[in-house]
């Protein structure tokens, strides 16, 4: 009994340390980002406001087009998502459970995909795009990013442990290739397509350079942009802005995150990947 | 991390693009400028500016438009943070503006993928701006663009711990900034005399002058002269400052105006923006602006930003005109109180919005004989290098000599890319 509190007791105090580090630096954002600009930059650094001053979220949205930095990041961060859920499925599907000449290949190549890093790729893409005449347009923006090889090598793991009994069965009772993958095979998946949701749509919101080198007119740029465009100067950075800033770039990763999060877990324990 | 291996990337595949003969007719140098249509200016002009010129330029603009009613000035801001990939990017696509803003020490790098118009010669003349500043637009004998506004370093003190170190008016020479440093910490009661950066980004701006005003310069008949005795001094002047304890050697970021305004730390070496941040911070009336010590000569750096009009520009004459209109001094005196950005043209300082301000004439003085380094394409490639060896020498106590032999070493395998 006592050996079996200690044990708890212990456990507990090792979890409470682990969440102290990891919700620390996130619980100063929130905190700071209420302070004077004088008072984040004073050593050593204070936890609670010394007066509470909404000034860095008054000045966030007086000086930047908000609704419209918004609207760019949550069209683009929802069509990426929706597009990888939705190809990475499909050729995740073809390359685990159905039997075609080339699928080794066509494997392969995907797998290769992922070694290439995304820095090689990025200014032939951009030019490619550009060339397109989609520079500046929201086409530009999500169209690149619709499917990526992590996604698809994702899918095709995870497809790999359904049954093939399964899909016999339903292909016996005569459903039809399209109907199989919509019926049996998607909600089967939905551990895998809550995990590459949240990841895709994590990726997609916190881009950068993307959306920063594609739009030219700031009316394009998403909030991260838009963000490093006021918080960062040429020779200082405004901390108070950047962390209010911040706080209200994360809510919605947060508000995903709260609602996929028990999918996601076990997105995770089943495919043994992140 | 991520972002150094994209530059690298991004200016691999630009080098391969240029080399290739696929990106550009020509690549660049030995240009001739072409002259400008007269008349008033009409059409779209597009530009792209960082930071807070991206914010308030467009505003700023409309008094062009009024004289200009035919032309429309778009502005674009883009972040500081990555304006150098946005560039580069947009010049491999052939997708840029009409202008751009272009700081100082990224000209060489994009002057050389041949991406630049010519500056016209008719429509400027080089002895209105500051020679360090027009230096920075020139890259073979040919130059891309022009200054837009300057900025230069000085020696921030506090007066009144300065008064009780026996020092009122700041020290004027290398051998005073030591006794000046000291005495900050025995008499005034400083926990440090001064702050240095010690190496990491950016520290050259910082330590080169020491070297400039020490006669030692980093270039000489287009080669990399680093490890000359005349640097090799300053460097090890500089170093002293840490081997000393007169400088912190670990101060983190944002720590310095707060300490200075606590009297914890007594001086250190920055640009005009400070003024304003120290202000902030409740220093305001308790610290004055010095020109750099002299040994040789007091020789600040002169930094700022240029701009540059695109040869793919598809309204390139109403671009120079534009242009021209933001160097004429009286409106260079307008943008300096919209937005606190100093002049690069030399005739806007005798406007008495300037000209009353004590702190502003230090800095003023200084940039008539402040310098920059050699606008060679590889320099930003080589600034890095020289950062990472100060940082051995100030923190890690390197022999001075050894690390400028391993700076000298990297620039001649470098070399100057012209």
């Amino acid at each position: 009994m006592t050996r079996d509190r200690i044990a708890r007791t212990s456990l507990y105090l090792v979890l409470v340390a682990g969440l102290l580090v990891v919700v620390g630096p996130f619980l100063w954002m929130l905190l700071s980002s209420f302070k004077t600009e004088a008072e984040i930059r004073s050593v050593p650094p204070t936890w609670w406001p010394s007066t509470w001053s909404p000034a860095n979220y008054r000045d966030l949205f007086d000086r930047l087009d908000f609704p419209q930095y918004f609207a760019n990041s949550a069209i683009v961060a929802v069509l990426v998502t929706a597009g990888n859920l939705l190809f990475c499925s499909l050729l995740g599907y073809a390359l685990a459970k159905l039997d075609f000449p080339g699928r080794k290949a066509l494997f392969l190549v995907v797998l290769g995909m992922l070694m290439v890093p995304g820095m090689v790729t990025f200014v032939p893409q951009f030019v490619l795009v550009s060339n397109m005449g989609l520079a500046n347009s929201y086409a530009g923006l999500v169209l690149p990013f619709l499917a990526g090889p992590f996604g698809v090598f994702l899918m095709r793991q995870f497809l790999l442990a359904i049954p093939d009994d399964l899909i016999e069965a339903a292909r016996v009772d005569g459903a039809g290739e399209w109907r199989i993958f919509w019926r049996v095979v998607l909600p089967l998946c939905k551990p895998a397509l809550a995990t590459l949701g949240i990841l895709t749509f994590l990726s997609s919101w916190n881009n950068f350079l993307w959306p920063l080198v594609v739009a030219t007119t700031d009316d394009k740029y998403t909030l991260p942009v838009a963000l490093a465009l006021y918080a960062i100067g040429q020779n200082r950075i405004y901390y108070g802005l950047l962390l209010a800033g911040a706080v209200v770039v994360v809510l919605p990763v947060l508000i995903v995150f709260l609602a996929l999060q028990r999918h996601f877990m076990r997105g995770i324990a089943t495919t043994g990947l992140k | 991390m991520r972002k150094k291996w994209l530059a690298v990337a991004t200016c691999a595949a630009l080098a391969a693009s240029v080399t290739a003969g696929c990106g550009r007719d020509d690549s660049g140098g030995g240009d001739t400028a072409e002259a400008v249509e007269e008349g008033k200016a009409t059409g779209e002009i597009t530009v792209w500016a960082m930071g807070t010129e991206g914010e308030k330029l467009s505003e700023f603009a409309k008094a062009f438009t009024t004289e200009n009613p035919d032309a429309k000035v778009t502005v674009t801001a883009v972040p500081w943070d990555s304006a150098q990939q946005k560039i580069s990017s947009a010049i491999a696509a052939k997708a840029t503006p009409d202008v751009s803003m272009i700081g100082t020490t990224m000209q060489g790098e994009f002057a050389k993928t041949g991406a630049l118009d010519p500056t016209p010669t008719d429509l400027f003349r080089k002895d209105s701006f500051f020679p360090g500043a027009w230096d920075t637009t020139v890259v073979d004998d040919t130059s891309y663009g022009i200054p837009w506004y300057v900025e230069t370093r000085g020696l921030f003190y506090r007066t009144d711990l300065a008064e009780k170190a026996g020092f009122p008016d700041g020290p004027k020479t290398w051998d005073e900034l030591t006794a000046f440093a000291q005495a900050m910490k025995d008499k005034a009661g400083a926990k440090w005399g001064i702050n240095l950066q010690p190496g990491k980004t950016g520290s050259w701006q910082t330590i080169l002058p020491f070297g400039w005003s020490n006669g030692a310069a980093i270039e000489a008949d287009g080669k990399w002269t680093f490890d000359t005795p005349q640097m090799t001094e300053a460097l090890t002047y500089y170093q002293s400052f840490f081997k000393d304890k007169l400088s912190p050697d670990d101060l983190p970021q944002g720590a310095l105006e707060p300490a200075f305004a606590k009297g914890e730390i007594a001086s250190f070496i920055s640009g005009p923006w400070h003024v304003g941040i120290l202000n902030e911070q409740g220093a305001k009336g308790k610290f004055a602006v010095a020109p750099l010590p002299a040994k040789q000569s007091s020789t600040s750096f002169i930094g700022g930003s240029n701009l540059a009009v695109f040869k793919d520009a598809k309204n390139r004459d109403a671009a120079w005109k534009f242009l021209a209109w933001l160097s004429k001094p009286d409106v260079q005196v307008k943008w300096y109180q919209a937005v606190s950005d100093l002049p690069a043209v030399q005739s806007a300082w005798d406007d008495p919005a300037l000209a009353s301000d004590p702190n502003l004439k230090v800095f003023g003085t200084a940039l008539e004989s402040a310098k920059a380094p050699p606008s060679f394409p590889t320099w930003t490639q080589l600034a890095a290098t020289f950062d990472v060896e100060a940082e051995k020498v100030c923190v890690g106590g390197a022999d001075p000599a050894a690390a400028l032999k391993a700076v000298q070493s990297q620039a001649e395998s470098i070399g100057t890319g012209s």
